[in-house]
Parts: structure tokens; sequence; C-alpha cells
């Protein structure tokens, strides 16, 4: 084994021309799978983080409330109860808490943005408040100071409201301006507010553009609520990984349960309306979700990722796997008497199969290594500079405000092994036909 | 020259002081638009409201206004459309509830909710308490359209919860009614107008005197522009009503 990974090294470093050539082109390619990968995985991660800190828990208990045929409100009537019957049955839960939902226009003397109203009891809201961080001035007001002002335990306060830069940005308001809030009841009664905005919180990624936060009591007064009325029950979990099968688990103990319960649709509640709208029945019914279901909406962003990185880097896997086959022939051809002597030394047509192949994975692993290394360093150096994204459409695509794209170990090695896989099958072929060279035939051929 | 400006612009403010309202007078101005409209006594009426909205879609609701002033009591009752018959809306001791009958339940409501998902507000039918809850000052003496008006600016009082807590009136210098009102929310955004185009004038017998009401409302929403709403007062009572009339029971008696 050892004495075949030493002669492919050696005819690595004795055709030197052949193996950087064929190496760069293996960099190359490395260094964009890497970066789309860590694109895609980037815009995931931070998806999870958006819609776990903004709108959804790892399990989400929703449901409507309909009071009449033609009405639905995405409202639950027994708050305390579902509380404490998911408290109960999910007793791994890191957290369970409830929101109220709404929708409305926020108003400032000269603009107007519409946005999803979650309303919030502070006390209930560290791993939400953890996440978040004040936003220097400048992120909102241009050519302001990076001072940070406002404070998250204002939100304390009645009448307060939480918005985010970019929110601030349109609305052209700072903290301590005055803002109006006007939602639509579940009646159709259009109901207002004036909120201080008591702090400004730094965006995380595009999502954060369509949420706000103010107290629950501001959310039950505007839609006309009752106090054992919410929006939603938000389940955390150790890890958002498990979410689908505690869901499952927590609908059929709903339904053992007798609650009525709707049919799982992995869509947002506000994608449902119009279905249950259309639905002929009264009273509650409950709807379970997991975080995922709750932004499936955007969640075509890391498909098409994936979908274009696995097509650019199959195209430029298959020229480099052509590349490297045509080169291993030549090899394959130039060394036929060295083929030769060493069948004739009595090597194994084995151990010729393993010293070409060696060879085309040691390529792989030495090229793909470079290439990862300098996608990482450069990914890394990118990030640190924290450029903006200005285009809406691009903060869109990549869920983010800034470029910031990390790279983890894990795709790294991955990149290494995919490589490393790719140049040895593609070095199957020739190898097994030197392998069958006949050691007479192979010594009497000239070059 | 100097000399010159300086007694034309000391003239020309002294003839503004001429015109201007004082704080006292701007104050007894809007209590006399309360005391013109107040009743003292019970009312009634039949209220048509008609909504707008941009999108072309239209609301019509018919229902009857029941209001005991000296008690501060006010109720709404729905009696069309049909989906609609039985809802109603009660203040009693300064809360406001609405009762849904499909539900049977009672919500509190804020004093900002619009009726019936109108751009009407509950204090556009209740009882005017401009002189209570707010502190006025005069800006300009105008003209709108033909009518020579006084334009005061209202201030909500400390501690008092209003649907609205700035509000612009344009006041018939004759007459002294309300032609036209604007609302503004706390940040100083235009929320509503409202233009008041006629008044009808009524004998009270619990205030031995005339009572001045407004027969039509024109409700302009200022945030959904193109939404609009238009409340008609007719068959307007100043009789004395039922005494058990405000309460959840009695409306909840209608929709049965």
């Amino acid at each position: 084994m050892f004495s075949a990974l030493e002669i492919a090294a050696r005819n690595l470093v004795q055709a030197r021309r052949r193996t950087l050539l064929l190496g760069l082109a293996i960099s190359l390619v490395a260094m964009l799978f890497l970066v789309l990968r860590s694109v895609s995985n980037s815009v995931g991660d931070r998806m999870v983080e958006s819609a776990t800190t903004l709108s959804a828990g790892h399990i989400n208990v929703g449901g409507f409330f309909k009071p009449r045929k033609k009405g639905a409100a995405p409202i639950l009537s027994d708050r305390q109860g579902i509380i404490d019957f998911v408290k109960a049955k999910v007793p791994e839960a890191v957290s369970v808490i409830d929101r109220g939902r709404s929708w409305g226009k926020i108003i400032s003397p000269t603009a107007s943005i519409n946005a999803g109203i979650s309303g919030i009891i502070f006390d209930e809201e560290k791993r939400f408040f953890n996440s978040l961080r004040l936003a220097p001035e400048n992120e909102y007001v241009k050519d302001a100071k990076t001072n940070s002002f406002g404070n998250f335990d204002d939100l304390k306060q009645e009448n307060t409201i939480l918005l985010f830069a970019g929110q601030a940005k349109k609305l052209e308001v700072r903290v301590g301006d005055t803002v109006t809030l006007v939602t639509e009841a579940t009646g159709g009664e259009s109901n207002t507010v004036d909120l201080r905005v008591a702090a400004i919180a730094s965006d995380i990624g595009f999502m954060s553009n369509f949420s706000v936060f103010v107290q629950r009591k501001t959310v039950t007064e505007l839609n006309s609520n009752g106090e054992n009325v919410t929006g939603v029950v938000m389940v955390y979990l150790d890890s958002h990984r498990d979410s689908q099968k505690v869901m499952e688990r927590l609908y059929k103990d709903f339904k053992d349960a007798k609650y009525e319960m709707m049919e799982h649709d992995p869509k947002p509640f506000f994608a449902k309306f119009e279905k249950v709208m259309a639905e002929d029945w009264l009273g509650q019914k409950l709807d379970l979700t997991v975080w995922s279901d709750e932004i499936s909406f955007v969640m075509w962003v890391t498909t098409a990722l994936d979908f274009v990185s696995f097509f650019v880097v199959g195209i430029l896997g298959l020229i480099i796997a052509g590349g490297i086959m045509n080169a291993m022939w030549m090899n394959v051809r130039e060394r036929t008497k060295e083929i030769g002597t060493l069948r004739a030394m009595g090597a194994q047509k084995g151990f010729i199969v393993r010293v070409f192949m060696f060879e085309s994975i040691l390529l792989g692993l030495f090229a793909s290594s470079i290439g990862a290394f300098i996608a990482a360093a450069g990914l890394m150096i990118l990030n640190s500079l924290k450029l903006p994204i200005t285009s809406d459409g691009i903060r869109l695509f990549l869920m983010a405000n800034t470029i910031s794209i990390n790279v983890n170990f894990s795709q790294i090695i991955q990149t290494l092994i995919v490589f490393s896989f790719i140049t040895g099958l593609a070095s199957l072929y020739p190898a097994l036909k030197a392998a069958k060279l006949r050691p007479v035939e192979a010594l009497m051929q000239t070059k | 020259m100097k000399f010159n400006l300086l007694v034309l612009s000391i003239c020309l403010s002294q003839m503004q002081l001429a015109f201007s309202l004082s704080e006292k007078e701007t104050q007894n101005l809007v209590s006399l638009v309360d005391s013109k409209q107040r009743n003292q006594g019970d009312y009634s009426s039949l209220v048509f409201i008609d909504q707008k909205e941009k999108n072309g879609i239209s609301k019509a609701f018919e229902a009857r206004v029941y209001r005991r002033d000296a008690d501060q009591k006010w109720m709404i009752l729905f009696t069309k459309p049909k989906a609609e018959a039985g809802k109603g809306y009660l203040r009693v001791d300064k809360n406001l509830f609405l009762y849904e009958p499909a539900l049977g339940k009672w919500d509190r409501q804020t004093e900002r909710a619009s009726i019936g998902g109108t751009n009407s507000r509950r204090d556009d039918l209740d009882e005017s308490r401009l002189a209570a809850e707010y502190d006025a000052k005069w800006i300009n003496d105008e003209t709108l359209g033909k009518f020579k008006v006084h334009h005061l600016k209202l201030s909500v009082k400390a501690g008092i919860d209003v649907a609205s807590p700035v509000v612009e009136l344009w006041i018939d210098v004759d007459s002294k009614n309300i032609l036209k009102r604007q609302e503004f929310a706390l940040s100083a955004k235009l929320m509503r107008t409202s233009y008041y185009p006629s008044w009808e004038k009524m004998f009270s017998k619990s205030k031995n005197a005339d009572v001045f009401v407004p027969k039509e409302i024109r409700v302009f929403d200022e945030i959904e522009k193109g939404n609009s709403t238009t409340v008609v007062l007719r068959e307007v009572k100043l009789d004395p009503l039922e005494e058990n009339i405000f309460t959840k029971a009695w409306l909840e008696k209608q929709s049965r």
C-alpha cells in the first residue's frame, strides 16, 4: 500500500506540468463548490435563525377560530389550556411561549410600512432578546454616528414598539419618536394606537423587514380579544432538527385529547386564510406547524441555490473527470514499459490499479485542499469587511443585509471527499486498462 | 425705510391680534360648540353608514343609536344587513364593549376602534365633550368654501383617553357649528378628515332649548386614501328612553 502511494506521489512530482494544470482546474472547481455550498448553508442557517427568532418556534401551535362560516381569525381561544397541554406533552421543550398575532400598517409622519405584529410578554422572551442587538444609529439614519439609542427593557412600558433598522430607515424615525399602528380586528373593525419607539434593533436578515414587536396587551386590545386569547403557542427544543418528529407526536396527542385539528399543511398561517374562510365549520381548530412551514414561502431560495450549485459543479466536475481520464490515458501510454517492468517484477494487477488511482486521488485531494483553503480564507476576509448589500433582490436571496457567508469545517471535509472521489473514479477505467496489460507486450513496446 | 417697515410690521401684528381669539375666548367657543349639541336628556336616531373603499368594495349598515348624556351612556344596535343584525356596541362607565350575537360574547373595545369596519367611530355619534377632553388654541380665522370659520387646534388633556390626541376644527363663525374636523395621531400624522355639511335644529324638552344635531357626516380616511364613509342620521328623537336600555341584557335580547 505504502509503496503504491510513494510511486503515485513520485509520478505526480515527475509530471509537474500536467499535475499543475489539472490541479489548478480542480482547485478552481473545488473553490466554487465550497463557496456555493457555504452560501446555501449560510442562507439556510439564517432562515432558521430569522424564522425561530422572529416569527416561529421550532413547533407552532396555531389555529383558526371561525365565528361565522365566512369568517376566520388566526387565534387560539384557550391560551392557558393549550400552553398547559403542550408543557405536559412535550417535556423536552426548552421553552414554551405564546405571542399575539396581527397584521397592520405602521405609520410615521412621512411614510408607512406593512408588517406582521407580534404581541410579546417581555419576561418570557429572553431567547428573543438575547439574539437582538441595538442598532447603531447609522444603520437607520444617514451620516449618523455609531451610537446606539433606546433600551430593550423599555418595551416593558405600555404603548411601546420595537422596530428593526430597515423599518426605522423607511419610516424615518428614531428612538423616542411616535408611530401609529393601524390594524384590522377579527370582525373587520379597524383600530389604531399610538406607540413610542422604545428600541431599534439591527436587522436579522430580510425577514425582519416584515416583523414588529409590541406588548401582548397592545395586540389583545387592538384585536378586541379576551385575556385568554392568543395567536400562537411556540415551542423551542434543544435542536430544530427534532421539530418534525415532536410535532407529529404532539399532533397525535392533541387528536387523542379530542381537540379539533386541521390537516397538517406546510404553509405559514397567513397563507391558509382563504382556504379556512371557505371551509364549512364553526368554532376552534388547531393547526400545528414546524419552523420551516412558517417560512416555506422563502425556502425556494435554498432549493434554488442547491440546484444551481449542483448543476454548475456537476458540469465542471464532468469536465474535470474527462480531463483526468484523458491525462491518465496518456500516463498509461507513456508508462507502458514501466508497467511491464513492475508486472515482470511480480507486481499484481491490483497494485497497478492502486498506483494509478492513488495518483489521481492524491492530485484531487491536494488540489481541492488548496482550493478549499483559498475559498475559506477569501470568505473569512469578505465576512470581516461586513460589506452592506444594497440591492433588495440580493438581500432577499441571501437573507442578509451585509455579506456574511459562514464556512464550517464539515463543508471543507465534504469538498475534499467529493473531489478525491471524483478524481479517483475518473482514473478507474485507465487504471484497469493499465493493469490488464500483459507484461511481455508492455516490455516489448517502444515509446 | 427701515422705520417704515418696522411700523408696518407692528401695525400688521396688531391687526392680527385684533382678529385672533384669546385663550379664554377659544375655550368658550369650544364650550359653546359642545353646549349647542348637548341635549342633557336621552337621544335616539336611525343611522345609515355607507363605507366606500378604494378597491370598489362598499359596505352599508343601518343601525339605531341611543344616548343618555347625563350618564355618558351610549349604544348602537345594528339592524341591517341581516348578517350584522343584532350586533351592537355599548358604552358604560367609560368602557366600550362590542357584542357579537353569532358568538354570544362581549369584547372590550378601545376608543379608537372603528364601527363595523368603517371609518366612523363611537365619538362621531356621541355627545360632544370637546371642552372637557381637550385644550383649545386658536390658529386662524379663515374661509372654508363660502363660510367664514374659526380654525382651532385641540390637544388632549393629560390622563384622558380619546380617539385622537390632536384635533383641528373649522367652526362656522355665524352658526358656531363644526364644518370640518381633522384628526391627528401623536406623531402629527393626519389620520381622518370629516365634513359636517348640514345641521338640524331641534327643540329639546329636557334642555328646554334648541339643540343642533348633524344630519350627515362625511369621513375621509387619510391613510387609505380613497376610503370614505358617509354617516346619515335620521329620525332623531330627544324623548326619554326606557330605563334599562343601556344594559348588556337589553342588547343581547334584541338579537334573539
